[in-house]
């Protein structure tokens, strides 16, 4: 008995690990534990033993059905892993291939530049507001120091609509409606839409300003610089250095033409800045006083500047854009350069 | 502006390089924005002597000449004609580069040696009307005087530098050499030169003999006039035409070229009158009357009105005021007796009869911008000196003024403190008034006061902030560039803000794009049959019209978004671009009457717009769904009334208020093919200005129930026309309150149903809050289900 059962384990052992999907492997289980299963046979022999061969031989089968029983499992979590193993290699996938359900589109890059620019003065205590894009003559000019028949008004080609309304030229017509509304101190930003009669290369019937305005006790041409400096490097990145040269503006006095180091090249000189390493950005002022007293700003009292850059011009410059048509065009090829 | 270095040399000294000048000129506000050199392409081009001239061994059409080019021989072999020996000539030496972009080198011609070329005036730059021969076909014949050897651009007087200066509206004055020489003045520190304004005259005639002068108008408020007899018109002294040629202008005879070199040297307008045309020998300064009729100089006849102002004799108007000069009586080659004109005008005057005769003069440019008092005597005397000096005729002693008004020097007092505080930096007193006297501005310095005579002709400076401004551009802008000071250092804090509106299109926006779609930015001008081809009818089709508009397309202001959308799709589609998703965030323009009266209503609008193989209304239903949810609307849909969506897929988003929030839907086919667009294309917009005045969103969180959900499908059979949505509400309410959820997870359609059925499978998911919810609970809610939908809908349920 003592040799049947170690032959039992010696051959179940052998079985075993030979053993290599689970099917044999549960085909084996039955072999050795079912009802006519070999050890289950040894066991039905116990009956025969005699009281003193019992206890040794009932030690002998328990000693061997551990051993093939352990030796089982030990197979069925080998054969489990391998099999695991090879369903996952099946269900290997292409990672190249597209995603799904990711589409997304862009900002405009008008929109993005505005929209940075007014974070930037949201931060430094601007508040942006809106003003309307038909405009009357007095707020687009008279207000801001442009009388009818003034030379002035050479400097724009405006879009009329009758002898009171237009397409407004410049948002500095916000600033007369905001310094109507407000009382100083106050930070006010406007970006919008504006219009003039005007389409060559560099120039469009609608394009994008973005007006400045501070008025305050104790501002000057240095809170000018000092502001413009600030936020061209916010939008342009560390080392942005701005200069002004002498202009005219008829709501400004003194009035500036504000060249930004060129963000191509930093100022090394290079095609788009014609070598020159500046670039011509934005046009801004101290208000004149003649304009804060016809919106009802003491002048004796309060000062202010204000500035306003072409939004289109920035983003162009911004994004490398080179053909101002493209900017209104919406061909889906140039937007989605802007992801 | 053009002005030359020469010509300004002759009111102040310069002695520093033209790029120089050009630069502190640009850094003081007169902003040079071309150089021009007028002899850059006359180097290596001298005046020869032909000597002799021997036909070529090897070709009929060519000879060889033996050229003296100063203390030197060369040979020149040319095809020229007009060449003779003895003849002076322009000689182009091997390094030469003409304007033609000719470049000159030794050659070989047909076996002989030629060392460059003979030149035509057209190969020098210059004309007839600038030098006698050079408008010939073939090479210019310069006189015998000309030496050989000597440079072309010295004897042809073609060597002078000539700035473009952008001149800003504020300042007419520099309109001028004189203006120009004035900043140079204050730029180099220099003093400026007396100008001549001397002339002999013949003090037995007087002016009182050939004219009188009537100024009839308020809108002239002086009126100059000179008289010049036995003039000489004939062509003017080189160095005349050379200042003129320069500047643009074309030299044509000596009365008319100096009328020209005072407008551009004192820029003064003149005009010449052949006062034997003048009749009754009286100039009228007066307004026209409606409808007269003149025949002018640019060979057009125009009708006049009031506005206008003309200068006339007793019987005809002579000229269009400050405009430009009739032919009826301007000096001719008859003419004996000029009458010279020297006038200010009403620039308002000037400018509108400009603009509307859609004229525009050398002359009318400078009154447009003004001309102030004093210039019309200068101008004046500075002609009268011009002609005696080149002889062209003698001046009659006397000349007539007519003035409303003359202007002066005048004195302003600002504050020292009050400029450096708008400047925000301090400058040193006496800084500030040496600048402003290098600028001819005379002060006097009383402590904070500064006392400023102002002269004639800076009518711009009035106050503080104009002489601030004289100051640093003057004492220079690099003052800026390295400020020790921080940003508001001294002004109040103000807190930022965003506008709220512009806020919640940002939302809106990003929603989109992360749906797929591209911002688009299209002009608010559309084309003025939008309407007819969106099959709009109602209020939108008042368009409002601009009244100068650049071209058709661009001629209306836009009442609605769909038009921009459809043309974008439509181009998108023409380059062959597929998955179109865009949209655009911008107004509509709303007149309340037109013409336009008050301001129009500007509405605030968020379109967009998806053409895409396999999209449809409900994906375009589910972006909205997603925008709104952004806000606190409770809406419900209706069918769309919008004319330009199909009217069976589209609907309007209604709020409980009434209001239309937003439409949307598929574009109708008709609109759809006069946009020339392919496929369906679905569309929506939203009223931003409407969803701003609802209050904010607020979340208010329910319990959830700790008792499990139980759910139950459900499939009823119903009439194709009964709304989905409305057998949800039925259900929803049905369910009370131990309704928890529902959704729709199969809608089938198929003959074996019925013939216009429709089949709509729901999952039902209830929850109780205070219990688990039993098979007898669950049942009893369903059969309440079933009920109301078999009443109210005729709904059959589906085995």
């Amino acid at each position: 008995m003592k040799e049947k059962l170690l032959q039992i384990k010696e051959e179940a052992l052998k079985e075993f690990s030979s053993c290599d999907d689970l099917k044999s492997l549960n085909d084996l289980r039955v072999k050795y534990f079912g009802k006519q299963g070999a050890l289950t046979v040894v066991l039905k022999g116990m009956r025969d033993l005699t009281p003193q061969e019992r206890p040794i031989i009932g030690a002998l089968v328990n000693d061997v059905r551990q051993n093939i029983e352990s030796s089982f499992a030990k197979k069925e979590e080998e054969i489990a892993t391998k099999e695991l193993a090879k369903k996952l290699e099946s269900e290997k996938i292409d990672i190249t291939e597209p995603s799904k359900d990711c589409e997304k589109g862009s900002f405009h890059p008008i929109t993005r530049v505005i929209d940075r620019l007014s974070d930037i003065c949201v931060e430094m205590g601007f508040e942006v507001v809106q003003g309307p894009e038909i405009e009357s003559d007095y707020y687009n000019f008279e207000a801001l120091n442009i009388p009818q028949n003034h030379p002035a008004r050479d400097m724009q080609d405006s879009f009329y609509i009758t002898e009171k309304f237009l397409m407004r030229t410049q948002t500095s017509a916000v600033q007369v409606r905001e310094m109507e509304k407000r009382k100083p101190p106050f930070k006010i930003v406007s970006p919008g839409r504006t219009y003039r009669n005007d389409s060559d290369s560099t120039h469009s019937p609608m394009f994008h300003q973005f007006e400045g305005l501070v008025i305050d006790e104790n501002v000057s041409m240095a809170d000018l610089k000092i502001m413009l400096n600030t936020m061209l490097t916010k939008l342009f990145g560390k080392g942005t250095k701005t200069r002004f040269r002498p202009s005219f503006f008829p709501f400004t006095e003194p009035s500036v033409e504000v060249d930004v180091t060129c963000p191509n090249c930093g100022g090394e000189g290079c095609r788009l800045c014609k070598g020159t390493g500046w670039l011509e950005m934005l046009g801004a002022g101290v208000v004149n006083p003649k304009v804060l007293e016809m919106s009802g700003i003491d002048s004796k009292k309060y000062k202010g500047f204000a500035f306003g850059p072409g939004v289109d011009r920035l983003a162009m410059i911004e994004n490398g854009v080179t053909d101002l048509k493209l900017m209104f065009k919406n061909d889906i090829r140039f937007l989605n350069q802007m992801k | 502006m053009k002005v030359t270095l020469n010509w300004l040399r002759d009111f102040v000294d310069v002695n520093i390089p033209a790029e120089d000048l050009a630069k502190r000129l640009t850094n003081a506000g007169m902003e040079v924005e071309e150089i021009i050199y007028q002899n850059e392409h006359l180097h290596h081009v001298v005046v020869g002597k032909i000597l002799k001239i021997d036909r070529h061994p090897q070709a009929d059409k060519l000879v060889v000449c033996q050229v003296d080019i100063g203390g030197q021989i060369t040979q020149i072999i040319t095809a020229a004609t007009n060449v003779f020996e003895g003849a002076t000539v322009p000689v182009s030496l091997p390094g030469a580069d003409l304007c033609n972009g000719i470049k000159i080198e030794k050659s070989k011609l047909r076996g002989v040696d030629s060392y460059g070329m003979f030149c035509s005036g057209q190969e020098l730059g210059i004309d007839e009307n600038y030098f006698e021969g050079a408008g010939v076909d073939g090479i210019l014949i310069l006189p015998d005087s000309f030496k050989a050897g000597t440079p072309i651009d010295k004897a042809l007087m073609l060597n002078d530098v000539v700035f473009d200066i952008g001149i800003t509206p504020n300042r007419p004055d520099c309109m001028s050499v004189i203006g120009i020489a004035r900043e140079v003045c204050a730029v180099l520190g220099e003093k400026m030169a007396e100008i001549d304004y001397s002339y002999k005259t013949d003090k037995e005639d007087n002016v009182a003999n050939y004219i009188d002068i009537d100024v009839k108008t308020p809108n002239c408020p002086r009126y100059m006039a000179g008289v010049v007899k036995d003039i000489k018109l004939e062509r003017s002294p080189l160095w005349l035409r050379s200042r003129l040629f320069a500047v643009g202008i074309k030299p044509i005879n000596t009365i008319v070229d100096i009328t020209n070199y005072i407008l551009i040297e004192m820029g003064q307008p003149l005009h010449a009158f052949d006062q034997s045309l003048i009749e009754g020998k009286k100039i009228i300064v007066r307004q026209a009357s409606n409808g007269e009729e003149i025949s002018v100089l640019n060979h057009n006849t125009y009708k006049l009105n009031e506005e206008d102002i003309v200068i006339a004799d007793v019987n005809k108007p002579m000229v269009i005021g400050g405009v430009i000069g009739g032919t009826n009586s301007c000096i001719n080659e008859h003419s004996k007796v000029a009458v010279l004109e020297s006038a200010v005008f009403n620039l308002k005057n000037i400018r509108m009869t400009s603009k509307k005769i859609g004229v525009r003069t050398d002359s009318s440019a400078r009154y447009s911008k003004g001309v102030n008092l004093a210039s019309a005597e200068l101008g004046l005397k500075r002609a009268l000196h011009l002609i005696d000096k080149i002889e062209c005729g003698k001046v009659v002693e006397g000349y007539l003024d007519k003035a409303l008004a003359k202007n002066e020097a005048r004195n302003i007092v600002c504050s020292v403190k009050e400029i450096n505080k708008i400047l925000g930096v301090e400058i040193p007193v006496a800084k500030m008034g040496k600048i402003l006297n290098c600028l001819g501005i005379k002060t006097f310095i009383d402590g904070d006061k500064i006392h400023a005579l102002i002269p004639p002709y800076r009518e711009d400076i009035e106050a503080d902030c104009d002489l601030a401004e004289e100051i640093i551009r003057l004492y220079g802008y690099d003052v800026y560039d390295d400020l020790d000071y921080s940003l508001f250092e001294n002004a109040k804090v103000t807190v930022g803000k965003y506008d709220e509106k512009l806020l919640l299109v940002k939302n809106l926006k990003q929603i989109l794009i992360n749906k797929g779609f591209y911002e688009s930015v299209n002009f608010s001008m559309c084309p003025s049959d939008v309407c007819q081809k969106l099959l709009i009818e109602d209020e939108r089709t008042n368009l409002i019209r601009i009244a100068n508009p650049l071209s058709e397309d661009i001629s209306c202001v836009r009442t609605c978004m769909a038009h921009a959308s459809l043309v974008n799709i439509a181009y998108n589609q023409s380059v062959g671009n597929k998955n179109i998703k865009l949209f655009e965030s911008g107004r509509v323009y709303l007149a309340r009457e037109l013409p336009l009266k008050e301001y129009p209503v500007e509405k605030e609008m968020l379109s967009f717009v998806a053409s895409c193989e396999g999209y449809d209304f409900f994906y375009l239903k589910g972006v909205l769904e997603n925008l709104l949810s952004e806000t606190s609307l409770k809406y419900s849909l209706v069918r769309s009334s919008e004319p330009y969506l199909h009217p069976g897929i589209s609907a309007d988003v209604v709020g409980e208020d009434g209001v239309k929030y937003a439409s949307f839907g598929q574009i109708h086919p008709k609109v759809a093919k006069n946009y020339s667009i392919a496929g369906k294309v679905f569309y929506a917009e939203i009223n931003i200005e409407e969803l701003i005045k609802l209050p904010p969103k607020k979340h208010r969180v329910n319990p959830i129930s700790k008792y499990p959900i139980v759910e139950r499908d459900l499939a009823v059979v119903v009439n194709e026309d009964i709304a989905v949505g409305d057998l949800s509400g039925a259900i929803k309410s049905a369910c009370g309150k131990l309704y928890f959820s529902h959704s729709i997870f199969d809608i089938y359609r198929n003959p074996s149903i019925g013939e216009g059925k429709k089949s709509v499978a729901f999952n039902i998911r209830l929850s109780d809050e205070s219990k688990t919810l039993n098979e007898e609970d669950i049942n009893a809610v369903i059969k309440k289900v079933i009920k109301s939908l078999a009443f109210r809908f005729d709904a059959k349920i589906r085995e």
